[in-house]
Order: structure tokens, then C-alpha cells, then sequence
């Protein structure tokens, strides 16, 4: 898929760019890493102009994840119903509400495979549009101009530096799920310790 | 939640990290190795000097594409491989070998990187960046 990507990128250059981000945002698996780095290169190659590439590429990305906002948004309602009064929702909610603005940046360039799921998360927690809206454009300025940037730098070597972006993108998730793992183990484990003290405590 | 439930949850979440942090942390370095060898990127100050080395051709690009990559007219690629260019331009080296090679596997773009090689302008001569000193005194 990315060779049939990369062939339509250089044959109609920056919309195809705003296209694929659009569609990846709403939740399809593209290559969009290897694109962002490739379109950086292509530019440097007097291909694409750089600044309405990066600048189609940022609006649609955004308007892809505001979408998937909208999605999360509306579907509150019948979560709400169905999980609002349990404290585990309560709970989680107020993490979000805590920890949401830092996943929503973090997840636009660093942690991309979660992306999708924080927006739908941000949507139907109670993150106001205009908190999304200033965290992703933010995330996502630093995933166009830093990827596209990498690309632009390293001119014909783009490759290289996409392989090695991509798989460090992959390595954030699995520390971020071991981190989890580990967090809730340890959790885990003083609550186990809590139990038997008072149980201790409580013997005569 | 049951407390089997949340140790399973809880070994689950440590093992698939595990396995996704080995499994890319492998690829990373190897990412990062390879990285390393590569040649550092090319001046911005001569932005304009076409690319010369073939082994970056790759069955996805487009004969124009490759054309301007290599500062080499794009009729002599598509002479060279005796096909038109009307209608081909937009297709790309694998497109174009199914379509017009499909007996031989690979043979558009082996024949477009020794076009490439045989018509490239010749390199610029670039200058060094400082001055150097003659090494024999001038009298």
C-alpha cells in the first residue's frame, strides 16, 4: 500500500497528503509516518511546496480528529446512561480529565498508534472542544513539521529516517503498555500488603 | 473485579508490552544502526545538485519523477526503454514492467538505472570549505 501511496503523492501531490492524513485520522491504518517523512523529502526536491503541504496536511488532520471528537461526543450520551453512575467511569473520567490534554499532544506524534482511541475517549469525556482542539493542533503542528522537517532535512535519505521513526513509535507503545502493566501491579501488590496489615491489625 | 481477573489483566498488560517492546526495540536499533552508516543529509546550500546515487531508484517513482531526482531529460528514459511517454507518465516503474516487460521481472527499473548512470550531467566540482595553505613555501 505505502508504494501505491508514495506513486499518488508524486503524481498529485499535497491533496493526496490531506486526503491520507483525513482518512487516517478517522481511523485507517495507513503508513502515515513513512507519507509525512516522504512528503518532507519530496519538498526538499522541489516535488511539493512545502508550505501548502504542510499546511493541507495540518487542517485536514485536524478535521479528521475533530471528526472522531464529534463521534466520541455524541455518543456520551448513551455511555453516560449506560456506565455515568459507576464509580470505575467516575474514576477514569477524572484521570482523563487530568492526564487528557498531555495524551491528546503526546498521541498526535509520539504514541500514533493510540491516536484514535484518545480522540473518541476525549470526546465522550467531558474535555471541552476548544481544550481538544488547542492540545491536537499542537500535536499535530509538531507531527507535520518535525516528521515532513526530518524528511526535508535528510532530502533523499528519507527512508532511513522513516524506518527508525516508525519503529520508535511502536517502542513508545509497548513501554506505554508495560508502564501500564507495571503500574497496576504494583497497585495491585499494596493493596494485597494493605489488606493483611489491617487484617493484622484488626486480630486481638 | 476478582483478583484472578486482575492478575490476569495485570500479566497480560506486563507480557504484550514485553513482546511489543522487544519485537521493536530490535528494529529500532537495527533502525538506528542502519541509520548511523547512512551518509550525512546534503547541504542546503546546493539544494539544486541532483541526486547520483541509482541504488535510491524504486519501483514505486515515475520515469518524470526520477527524471528530476537525476537532472535527466524524461524522453530519454522512455526512448531507452522504447516505450511512449504519452499516456506512461503517470505510471510507475512496476506498473510499467507489468504492462509492457511481464516476462522479466525487474527489467524497468535495471534498465532505467543504467540510463540514468550512462546520462547524468557530471558532477559539480564542489570547493573546499576553508581556504587550504600550500604545503611548499612560496619564495
Amino acid at each position: 500500500m505505502s508504494d501505491f501511496l508514495l506513486t499518488q503523492i508524486i503524481n498529485n501531490g499535497a491533496p493526496i497528503i490531506g486526503a491520507i492524513v483525513f482518512i487516517s485520522a478517522l481511523g485507517a491504518p495507513f503508513p502515515c509516518t513513512l507519507i509525512l517523512v516522504a512528503a518532507g523529502a519530496f519538498s526538499r526536491q522541489g516535488i511539493l511546496p512545502w508550505h501548502t503541504t504542510a499546511l493541507i496536511g495540518l487542517s485536514s488532520v485536524v478535521v479528521g480528529d475533530s471528526l472522531s471528537y464529534a463521534m466520541g461526543h455524541y455518543a456520551r450520551g448513551p455511555i453516560q446512561r449506560r456506565f455515568g453512575q459507576s464509580e470505575k467511569w467516575l474514576k477514569a473520567e477524572a484521570f482523563f480529565n487530568r492526564w487528557g490534554g498531555m495524551s491528546i499532544f503526546l498521541t498526535r506524534f509520539l504514541i500514533t498508534g493510540i491516536a484514535v482511541p484518545v480522540n473518541l475517549i476525549a470526546g465522550t469525556s467531558s474535555i471541552t472542544f476548544r481544550r481538544f482542539f488547542l492540545y491536537d493542533l499542537t500535536g499535530e503542528a509538531v507531527w507535520i513539521f518535525g516528521y515532513g522537517g526530518l524528511g526535508y532535512l535528510f532530502g533523499t535519505q528519507w527512508e532511513a529516517v522513516s524506518e527508525f521513526l516508525s519503529n520508535m513509535s511502536g517502542l513508545s507503545l509497548g513501554l506505554l503498555i508495560l508502564g501500564a502493566g507495571l503500574w497496576l501491579g504494583v497497585r495491585r501488590w499494596q493493596s494485597i500488603e494493605e489488606k493483611k496489615h489491617d487484617a493484622r491489625e484488626a486480630q486481638p | 473485579m476478582t483478583p484472578t481477573k486482575q492478575r490476569a489483566i495485570v500479566s497480560a498488560l506486563i507480557g504484550l508490552g514485553l513482546v511489543i517492546v522487544g519485537f521493536f526495540g530490535v528494529r529500532t536499533f537495527h533502525a538506528f544502526r542502519d541509520f548511523r552508516t547512512h551518509r550525512p543529509p546534503p547541504p542546503f546550500d546546493n539544494k539544486q545538485q541532483p541526486e547520483t546515487d541509482v541504488d535510491l531508484i524504486r519501483d514505486w517513482m515515475t520515469i518524470p519523477f526520477i527524471a528530476k531526482m537525476y537532472h535527466v531529460p524524461p524522453p530519454v528514459l522512455f526512448d531507452a526503454l522504447g516505450i511512449s511517454l504519452k499516456g506512461n507518465q503517470e505510471k510507475n516503474l512496476k506498473q510499467l514492467n507489468d504492462e509492457y516487460f511481464p516476462e522479466t521481472s525487474g527489467y524497468v527499473e535495471t534498465k532505467v538505472k543504467e540510463t540514468v548512470l550512462q546520462n547524468m550531467p557530471p558532477a559539480m566540482p564542489t570547493l573546499p570549505s576553508t581556504p587550504t595553505m600550500p604545503s611548499v613555501p612560496v619564495p
